[in-house]
């Protein structure tokens, strides 16, 4: 199952670093999958994916696809925006707690309602990806 | 090791404000000229001699502050040779609340008799655009949270659309906050803005962070606070006023803005423990404080804080506020020096304002904003959307 993608005008404003490790979470995202790790003696996930278990510290982990399905948590429209993103605002962010249980934050898509379902999608910036959530229609 | 009593016997504080000049103006405002006069002052206020000062613990300057290793630049500037320490101090929003809790560490310990708890923080130059590019990588994973262009209020905005949601409550019963913080504000010689402020006001103001607007929101600015800090046998020598030390809890959630596994953000965890802890150790309950100086950058997170430290019913912040249950002469009044809203957030020194409050109304030298009979009251400081908590109990010692 491949995520949707939305086209964003121009560069990503403030785009992430890309390590050895993360460049896997981004480049399959760039394909349309949501990826995390998870370690492989405590069995539990983590987001921001890490090359460690945070909660066992063990050091084998193994990148798992989730679903991009969850809840919306919490949101805001943001007006008053760091500089590099004015060209954006106002800009809706928000909470949303995933289907895996994980929670994490993103861009919103449209105006969902608090605990509406969601669904990941591909930000598609000339530059490279970030992620979002949209309600299911 | 047993640790020693520890007493808050003086204090001083510059008016909050537009204190910074910018770039190239031909006369300058420099923060050791700004921050000197108060070390001056509170150390008389004290009674204390220059010379009995070992230790300064300073909150960390702004990055537009120049002169760097700004506390050894002050103890030259002052010629203060120290026995006891000085370091510079940062845990972001919990800076000056840290460097107050260093200089009580350094006096209970005995490795002071007498310590400064100071700062100066300059950044109202900046414009607020400019200085979000360096703060939101402070209040955020910069790799997976700062991506999306998160502001530092923007997730105490994300507490308020939940809260709202979770309890019922509308914004204008949060706009109580403000407008009750602006009466305070108004009888605080410290304060950077006292005009009346009307509920319609807050409501119409423009948006910032939705739903928080203008007035929901803290104002930038200035400030400089330097606390005197002692054993308590200083203290009682001296023969001034003071407030005792006589609880203090800390907690952070190991969470950094939000919790991965999701959990109910607005019940403020680290605040809940903190104040336990700190009630704990000073042997009292919330309902025995008779006032609450809490560090609260948006109406929201001092309905949140409020909450989670007992002070009120979880969901009736607002609500207190607007019936005056929190407002000066009411049961258990919050904020009476305007707090972060009126009275101004030079976030790296506003622990320090929160100490200093508590220690003029504890030594009953808040004027016309003096709550009567005040005995027992708490500080808070935190970092992140409360991720970490800090509190201190004080008690009024004459």
């Amino acid at each position: 199952m491949t995520l949707p993608r939305v086209k964003m005008a121009g560069n990503r404003p403030w785009p992430p670093r890309i390590t050895d490790h993360s460049k896997h979470f981004w480049d399959a995202l760039a394909e349309g999958r949501l990826i995390t790790t998870k370690g492989k003696t405590s069995g539990k996930l983590t987001f921001p994916p890490k090359p460690f278990c945070p909660y066992d510290w063990g050091q084998e982990v193994e990148w798992v696809g989730l679903s991009g399905k969850g809840r919306l948590y919490s949101q805001t429209v943001i007006h008053a925006v760091p500089t590099a993103f004015q060209h954006e605002a106002p800009i809706r962010n928000g909470i949303v707690d995933l289907d895996e249980g994980l929670r994490v934050a993103a861009r919103i898509l449209g105006e969902p309602a608090l605990d509406a379902p969601v669904e990941c999608v591909v930000l598609d910036y000339d530059d490279g990806p970030l992620f979002g959530f949209r309600a299911i229609l | 090791m047993s640790l020693r009593k520890v007493a808050v016997i003086g204090g001083a504080a510059t008016p909050n404000g537009k204190l910074q000049t910018p770039e190239g103006q031909p006369i300058q405002t420099v923060e050791h000229e700004v921050l000197a006069p108060l070390v001056i002052q509170s150390m008389a206020v004290a009674g204390l001699p220059k010379e009995s000062v070992d230790a300064i613990s300073l909150a960390l300057c702004r990055p537009y502050t120049l002169q760097k290793y700004f506390a050894t630049f002050m103890a030259n500037y002052m010629r203060m040779p120290l026995k006891g320490g000085i370091m510079e101090i940062l845990g972001n929003g919990m800076t000056g609340g840290l460097a107050f809790d260093q200089a009580v560490t350094a006096v209970a310990s005995g490795q002071a008799d007498v310590a400064l708890a100071l700062g100066v923080n300059f950044e109202s130059a900046a414009s607020s655009a400019d200085h979000m590019m360096s703060s939101m990588r402070a209040v955020g994973d910069i790799d997976y949270h700062s991506i999306f262009g998160f502001s530092p209020i923007a997730w105490y905005a994300m507490d308020m659309v939940r809260y709202m949601h979770d309890f019922g409550v509308s914004r204008a019963e949060l706009a109580g906050i403000a407008v009750k913080d602006r009466r305070h504000a108004a009888l605080n010689p410290i304060a950077q803005f006292k005009k009346p402020l009307s509920l319609e006001d807050v409501l119409a103001a423009r948006p910032i962070v939705e739903p928080l607007g203008l007035f929901e929101v803290p104002p930038r600015g200035d400030g400089a606070c330097c606390l005197v800090v002692c054993s308590e046998d200083v203290a009682k020598e001296a023969g001034r006023p003071y407030a005792l030390v006589r609880g203090r809890g800390f907690f952070h959630e190991g969470a950094h803005q939000i919790n991965e596994v999701p959990n109910d953000m607005t019940a403020f965890i680290a605040a809940q423990v903190a104040s336990a802890q700190a009630y704990a150790a000073a042997g009292i309950r919330a309902s025995d404080l008779d006032l609450a100086e809490l560090y609260a950058p948006c109406t929201i997170v001092q309905a949140l804080v409020s909450e989670a430290m007992g002070l009120v019913p979880r969901g009736h912040a607002g609500r207190a506020a607007t019936e005056g249950e929190t407002a000066l002469g009411g049961r258990l009044p919050i904020c009476t020096s305007g707090g972060c809203l009126s009275r101004g957030h030079p976030s790296y020194i506003t622990g320090l304002l929160t100490i200093f409050e508590l220690w003029e109304q504890l030594t009953h030298r808040a004027g016309e904003r003096q709550v009567v009979g005040a005995a027992l009251g708490a500080g808070s400081c935190e970092l992140g959307n409360y991720n970490a908590a800090l509190i201190h109990v004080l008690e009024a010692k004459s």
